[in-house]
């Protein structure tokens, strides 16, 4: 293992006073346990809107709060669901007697916590409803898509949702609208390295130095089998032919891509495949209408991409553009 | 006389000051299925929920949801979260009631076992607590005295762990094991048994 860290047990609590101790005006520490990331003021007057999962995907989760973002988000341990406290703590904060939104990735354990975590609000009246973000196609058939893990579709349903409460949603229009966007979400990776989880010590998974893998979940979950490194236009051929074939993109259609780096990969070899997707929409007369290329859903120090597109319709696209302001999303 | 917080304060401590040996016996019989595990869970659950007894309100609903608060906050097992849904399930039936008929017990087992049935995944006949729950619940039913409660659940809870004993485990880690399982009483049954036998004065 080759890390900046201090102790491993303390790489979570670490890296969250790094982001407090960098963006004080936007990220605060709270709750029992300190696994509550917060703004530091509750927004008052709109339906609030938060998150959680385990950490090592930075800015994924807890990185996406900010003005028309997140208001608060559970922190757990690398690769570890946090438990339903600190969820309910979020639930709390941001409860300003609207309602609250609970974005959560599709994972067991992120799932069950969160829908704790809303049963326990609703005893204190509070009313906290979830959205489940399943966008992985690689992870299980199209007649199965309850099965797909949460990946960097995370980053636009929290986007959609963000603004829609900042812009005045009630709750249900809210979660109406995150599950619009998360309905038109679709997103695949490639992994080529493993990632190290700290207090593991050791990669996740061996790889070959010859071989990639597509389809691999962000937490080294298997993908759609290992093959051998060619070019990076035949890898973006081979997902973006996935994402296609799952829900095809038309003539005319307005989509937003994200082409994502999982934390090793240089932005340089990002803007390769952005090259290549661009290509292969535009021969399909689709129009890019919102466009983000970086690291925006990581999995520490794996190397590869992930490219996730969202079918975009006038309410998503204005939503997408709305004002937001986090370290790692402005516009 | 009906349950109130009080009943439920003490027998949360009650089971706390008992639980050390039970938890090193849970520990073992864990190991041999699951990751061992269960004893710790129990142990650092009931000190949690005993720490939660003195803030705990009169309203039982809400104690019941202090207590699942306390339990959930014991993390990584999914025998904590069970107990916690069943907790707070049982909650959500009282919730605003100060005391509860002990003959109504059985109703907040019940809403407790099918709580757990929806958030867990597993069914009757799965060699699980819900076994046990369900023989428990069949034998207390429209019982009124709390001590002759206790007793019925206990042995219906013995004799829940005894007949599934020599049946396969058919979810969760141990069903990996399910042949290996056979003849290997339950650890979440057994501990059922176990928490019953605590509560006698």
């Amino acid at each position: 293992m080759k890390k900046l860290i201090n102790k491993p047990e303390n790489y979570v609590d670490e890296v969250l006073q790094g982001m407090a101790a960098a963006h004080p005006e936007t990220y605060a520490i709270g709750g029992a346990t300190g696994r509550m990331l917060h703004r530091p003021q509750p927004v008052a007057q709109k339906v609030g809107v938060v998150s959680g999962g385990g950490f090592g995907h930075i800015p994924v989760f807890g990185g996406y709060i900010g003005d028309g973002l997140l208001d608060a988000c559970a922190i757990g341990d690398v690769f570890a669901s946090p438990d339903m406290n600190p969820m309910l703590e979020s639930i709390q904060f941001a409860s300003t007697g609207k309602g609250v939104l609970c974005i959560v990735g599709n994972y067991g354990g992120d799932r069950m916590n969160f829908d704790m975590a809303c049963e326990m609000a609703a005893m204190e009246d509070i009313t906290a409803v979830k959205v489940v973000v399943a966008d992985d196609v690689a992870a299980a058939p199209p007649e199965e898509s309850e099965k797909r893990r949460g990946v960097a579709g995370f980053v636009y349903v929290t986007k959609i949702a963000g603004a829609a409460a900042a812009a005045g949603y009630d709750l249900i229009q809210t979660q109406n609208v995150a599950q619009k966007a998360a309905d038109n979400i679709r997103s695949i990776g490639v992994a080529l390295t493993s990632c190290t989880v700290p207090q593991a010590g050791k990669p996740t998974f061996d790889i070959a130095d010859d071989e990639i893998e597509i389809g691999m979940g962000i937490h080294g979950e298997p993908g759609v089998g290992r093959s051998k490194l060619t070019s990076v236009d035949t890898i973006a051929d081979q997902m973006i032919d996935r994402l296609l074939t799952d829900k095809p993109v038309n003539s005319g259609d307005r989509v937003a891509i994200l082409v994502n780096g999982l934390g090793a990969t240089p932005v340089e070899e990002l803007y390769l495949m952005m090259r290549r997707a661009k290509a292969r929409l535009a021969d399909l007369g689709a129009e890019l209408a919102h466009i983000r290329v970086g690291n925006y859903a990581t999995s520490m120090e794996m190397a590869g991409a992930s490219i996730t597109l969202m079918h975009l319709d006038d309410e998503l696209e204005c939503l997408l553009n709305a004002g937001a302001d986090c370290p790692f999303w402005r516009n | 006389m009906a349950f109130t917080t009080e009943n439920l304060r003490t027998s949360i401590v009650r089971i706390k000051d008992r639980i050390g040996p039970i938890g090193d016996e849970m520990n073992a019989l864990d190991g041999r299925l699951g990751d061992g595990d269960l004893g710790v869970t129990l142990v650092n659950g009931f000190r949690n929920m005993s720490e939660a007894t003195e803030a705990m309100p009169e309203d039982l609903g809400m104690a019941l949801f202090h207590a699942a608060k306390a339990m959930t906050a014991v993390s990584g097992s999914s025998f904590g979260t069970l107990m916690a849904t069943a907790l707070m399930a049982a909650g959500k039936n009282v919730k605003g009631q100060k005391e509860v008929e002990w003959v109504e017990v059985a109703q907040l087992l019940q809403s407790a076992q099918d709580a757990m049935i929806a958030r867990g995944g597993a069914k009757l006949g799965d060699k699980t607590v819900l076994d046990s729950l369900a023989a428990i619940i069949a034998e207390v039913r429209d019982e009124d005295s709390p001590d002759a409660l206790l007793n019925k659940a206990a042995s219906a809870a013995r004799e829940a762990r005894d007949s599934f004993k020599d049946k396969p485990n058919k979810i969760g880690r141990a069903r990996v094991y399910a042949d290996k399982s056979i003849g290997l009483e339950d650890p979440g049954m057994a501990a059922i048994v176990r928490l019953l036998e605590a509560l006698h004065p």
